[in-house]
């Protein structure tokens, strides 16, 4: 291999450099017409009275529908409806007779320019008839509250219960017995480009055309031909460049279909670019979840036991089609993460609320880290032991036979190594000592440790969605490579051109690699999510590709009279063992394949391409991602703020395709979760309002609030096999854990538990007492 | 709504245009004049997303309106390479340095940077105060900052590439 390890300069950077990149936004069709949303500022409410007239009539006006014309053309939405116990409601694209969220779509006004289909939401006069909104934990597990959604009788949408081991006994035999409950707030994916999309149904043909900024082309073209009830074969969506999403753009949109039916109804293409507002009441929030949690233990730091109870607030609709029901077992499976516990209780309840919708964000199990990570450190501190201890104590090494208690399997896990590196890297020691003085001189100096498991790919009996790519040797002897990912961000063009490059034997700059136009990407509904891209794409373009090569070579070998176990190829060039004068360019095969392959001896296999599908066989490792996070903080204790001094991560992902893309996921990933902690918050107050539209509300974090963050990769290859593991999620996963452990730490001398996760500098200063709670 | 003429000189071209009043500086460069490579991020001056260089100094173009540029000489990300394509060193610096992934806030980025170079180098920790106008979702802002940094000590076409040439001598 010669370019997989290297962080070679990525094929996306000279467009995106010199302002040609091309996101959904710089799409601009012939005759193409602009949305915009009515959207509803009552959080639960009945329609009583519509009326469109006035806006209609606005010159540049082209059409105004409501939800009852998207109702008419599309079909009612249900989605995880096969997953058992899952109440799933069904749901139409826009309200009709009521809305269900601050936000939630009334109408949709198409006209000559944005500026006019604004004016004209203006002149659409809505009665509500306000109704009582279901926002708390409280309120959605209220049998006698209202039922958002007439087709079921409660809001607790899903229900699952498990116990792993004897729990009781655990708890019997315990030594003490510990109790929090853990919260989360509602934090958002926020990427900087917005939703958006330019629908263009062409009447002619039939053809629905999407212009998407999706993470899944084809998942998007799925929804689209589903729910607008369109043959499959005449829907195509293209994707360009996606200016970040980070879950949120996997999904389908009930924009989406609304803007698609709009186009098909009116019979002209048509752009919706949402604005930032509506991005951040309507397009998708995340983690409102909460954990209460017993953990049974004994006084020298054993884990007898865990009782567990989450809660998810997945907003109103269940998201298309990742709903939030996928996520309360895979949490109750990653709880226990790299630790031995004698025994487990689960129960996990998804809850209806009048809030936004909830898509995937960048570790959408997160809480599983959370929830553990802080109690190991509750626990320690009551134990009286020093939490990088208690964690050794427990820390399963990676043996063979190595299970946790929810049934994961942990052979080749290398936590204890990230976690001391992670000691070793810091000087824990001296750290502790630094820390006493620092405590003696009324410094507020915190540690906080935090370590995680990713299933990417997951252990060899959980792997689950082959995937396939698409590759053909083109007649200049290059490579095309058609994957069914939705880069944005992450460098796919470089990366898999840097696997298909090594695996055939050429140039990088002889490999281009395809995506986002469905006509040509094979088939697969999740494209880019879920830390998938780099074991799934890479192994199907590594696979396809070693087909391709195969094939070349069978052809070279009948060109050149020589055994194909005799040739190899070197940088675009087939060259016979010990003869190199007798090389030959790959384009020279491929012009024979194309043009003159009555020139080969019958039989030749005269196809230059392949499509493959990677199905996890050869994949080689524990398939667990993972490692440990560290953190120092210094607390001002006059204003409540944080200042991180240090911030380091050893991680393990295996095999390294590019290291600067590697790095780049991780700060990206670990800057979202310390801005969980200390900056967002997708704000709503009692009566579901929501409070936080602005960038003057939802405080992003810039570069003056995000620190150096330290690298040390692990990189545990095994002897054999494919061991590339996923690395998009692990740093927002588990900072949220290093930092409020940090926190809690250096809270000490005022004897608090942090159990929420949202510590801005005024939560900081009730906690230390300086202002009351 | 009336449309009222708008004169520019944009990346050394004179382009004129006829918009309405209320028509932002923005939508004006990306939807009139078809320079895409700026973008909008926010629409309320938060983000950075929308910076262009107007008469030299960093503005950000979706608090303006169109009309109020009349006149004025605008530079933005199409504008900083060479005719001849040859990168500018703060582009090359940014790409040597990883400092995007999606590249959405890139170009704000750039020109907020480009405004500084002029000014000369500074301290990282002045310099992220510097950057602290313009959000990046996917990077965590150190590589952007390593950037800009690198950028500091390329900051003339020459210097930048004697330093390709020196990186590239180095492979
Ligand atoms: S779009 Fe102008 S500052 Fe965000
Ligand atoms: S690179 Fe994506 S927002 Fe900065």
């Amino acid at each position: 291999m010669r370019f997989v390890g290297e962080s070679v300069t990525r094929v996306e950077d000279r467009r995106i450099l010199t302002g040609r990149g091309r996101y959904i936004d710089d799409v601009k069709l012939p005759g193409m017409l602009h949305a915009a949303f009515l959207r509803s500022p009552f959080a639960h409410a009945r329609i009583t009275e519509l009326e469109i007239g006035e806006a209609q009539k606005l010159p540049g006006v082209v059409a105004v529908l409501t939800g009852a014309d998207i109702e008419a053309a599309t079909v009612p939405i249900q989605v995880m409806a096969q997953f058992p116990d899952f109440k799933s409601p069904a749901y139409l694209a826009m309200a009709t007779d009521r809305v269900r969220f601050v936000g939630d779509l009334v109408a949709i006004v198409v006209a000559e320019s944005r500026y006019v289909a604004e004016d004209a939401l203006e002149l659409i006069n809505v009665e509500y008839d306000p109704m009582r909104p279901i926002v708390s934990f409280d309120d959605a597990q209220d049998s006698t509250a209202p039922a958002i959604f007439d087709d079921i009788a409660d809001n607790v949408l899903y229900r699952s219960t498990s116990t792993h081991g004897d729990v009781d006994a655990a708890f019997a035999a315990a030594d003490t017995v510990i109790e929090e409950t853990f919260t989360q707030s509602r934090q958002a994916n926020v990427p900087m480009e917005t939703r958006g999309a330019v629908a263009d149904f062409d009447p002619g043909t039939g053809d629905l055309t999407y212009y998407a900024a999706t993470q899944s082309p084809q998942g998007c073209r799925f929804q689209l031909a589903t729910y607008l009830d369109h043959p499959i074969d005449r829907v195509r969506v293209l994707s360009g460049d996606v200016g970040g999403a980070f879950g949120l753009k996997g999904p389908v949109h009930r924009e989406d279909i609304s803007l698609a039916a709009a186009s098909r109804i009116i019979g002209r293409p048509i752009k919706w670019i949402e604005d930032r507002n509506e991005h951040l009441q309507a397009s998708g929030h995340a983690r409102e979840e909460q954990m209460q949690v017993e953990a049974a233990v004994t006084s020298d730091g054993r884990l007898l036991g865990l009782r567990a109870r989450l809660l998810i607030d997945q907003g109103a609709f269940p998201c298309l089609p990742y709903a939030a029901v996928l996520f309360p077992n895979m949490i109750r499976d990653l709880l226990p993460g790299p630790y031995r516990f004698g025994a487990m209780q689960f129960e996990g309840l998804v809850l209806a609320t009048n809030k936004c919708w909830v898509p995937p964000y960048r570790g959408p199990w997160e809480i599983e880290t959370w929830v553990r990570e802080r109690l190991m450190d509750v626990v320690a501190r009551r134990l009286g032991m020093d939490p990088a201890e208690l964690r050794r104590k427990n820390m399963f090494d990676g043996a063979e036979e190595d299970r946790s208690i929810s049934g994961q399997h942990l052979a080749g896990i290398t936590s204890r190594e990230s976690l001391e590196r992670a000691l070793g890297r810091i000087d824990y020691g001296s750290l502790r000592s630094e820390q006493e003085a620092a405590r003696a001189e009324g410094r507020l100096l915190g540690v906080g440790i935090a370590t995680f498991l990713e299933a990417a790919p997951g252990p060899k009996e959980n792997r689950m969605f082959p995937e396939d790519a698409k590759v053909r040797l083109e007649s200049n002897g290059h490579l095309l490579v058609m994957t069914p990912q939705g880069p944005h961000g992450q460098g796919h063009e470089t990366t898999l051109a840097q696997i298909a490059a090594d695996a055939m034997g050429l140039p990088l700059d002889h490999v281009r690699v395809v995506h986002g136009d469905t006509r040509q990407t094979p088939m697969n509904l999740i494209g880019t999510g879920g830390s998938r891209a780099s074991t799934w794409a890479s192994g199907s373009v590594m696979v396809t590709t070693r087909k391709v090569r195969e094939k070349a070579l069978g052809i070279a070998s009948a060109m050149l009279e020589i055994d194909a176990g005799d040739l190899d190829i070197i940088d675009g060039m087939v060259v016979p063992a010990g003869a190199p004068a007798k090389a030959m360019p790959l384009a020279a095969i491929a012009m024979t394949a194309y043009l003159a392959p009555e020139s080969l001896p019958p039989g030749t296999d005269n196809h230059l391409e392949a499509q493959e599908t990677f199905t996890g066989d050869g994949i080689g490792g524990s398939g667990w991602s993972g490692g440990t996070h560290l953190c120092v903080v210094e607390i001002d204790q006059d204003t409540g703020r944080v200042r991180i001094l240090r911030y380091i991560v050893v991680e393990d992902c295996g095999q390294i395709i590019n290291p600067a893309i590697v790095e780049g996921q991780i700060r990206g990933g670990v800057a979202q979760g310390i801005a969980g902690v200390l900056y967002e918050k997708a704000a709503y107050d009692e009566e579901g309002q929501f409070m936080a539209g602005t960038f003057m509300d939802y405080l992003l974090p810039t570069a003056t609030e995000i620190p150096h963050i330290e690298i040390d990769h692990i990189e545990s290859v095994p002897v054999e096999g494919l061991d590339i593991r996923g690395v998009g999620e692990g740093g927002a996963i588990v900072a949220p854990a290093a930092l409020t452990n940090a926190i809690e730490d250096a809270l000490l001398p005022f004897g608090v538990t942090v159990n929420e996760q949202y510590l801005p500098p005024g939560r900081i200063l009730e906690l230390t007492g300086a202002i009351p709670a | 709504m009336s449309r009222r003429p708008v004169h520019v000189k944009i990346n050394g071209v004179e382009r004129e245009g006829y918009v309405e009043p209320r028509k932002t500086l923005v939508d004006f460069i990306r939807e009139d004049l078809e320079l895409t490579g700026t973008h909008v991020g926010c629409e309320h001056g938060v983000c950075g997303a929308c910076t262009v260089l107007l008469d030299g100094e960093a503005v950000r173009s979706c608090l303006m309106f169109a009309v109020q540029a009349e006149g004025c000489e605008i530079r933005t990300i199409e504008g900083m390479a060479g005719p001849d394509g040859q990168l500018h060193p703060l582009q090359e610096a940014f790409r040597d340095n990883h400092s995007f992934q999606c590249g959405f806030c890139t170009p704000g980025f750039m020109m907020t940077a480009a405004a500084l170079l002029e000014e000369g180098p500074l301290s990282e920790e002045d310099l992220r105060h510097e950057l602290s106008g313009n959000l990046c979702r996917c990077t965590g802002y150190q590589s952007i900052v390593a950037g800009v940094m690198d950028a500091f000590g390329r900051s003339t076409p020459a210097a930048g590439q004697a330093a390709d040439a020196a990186t590239e001598a180095a492979r």
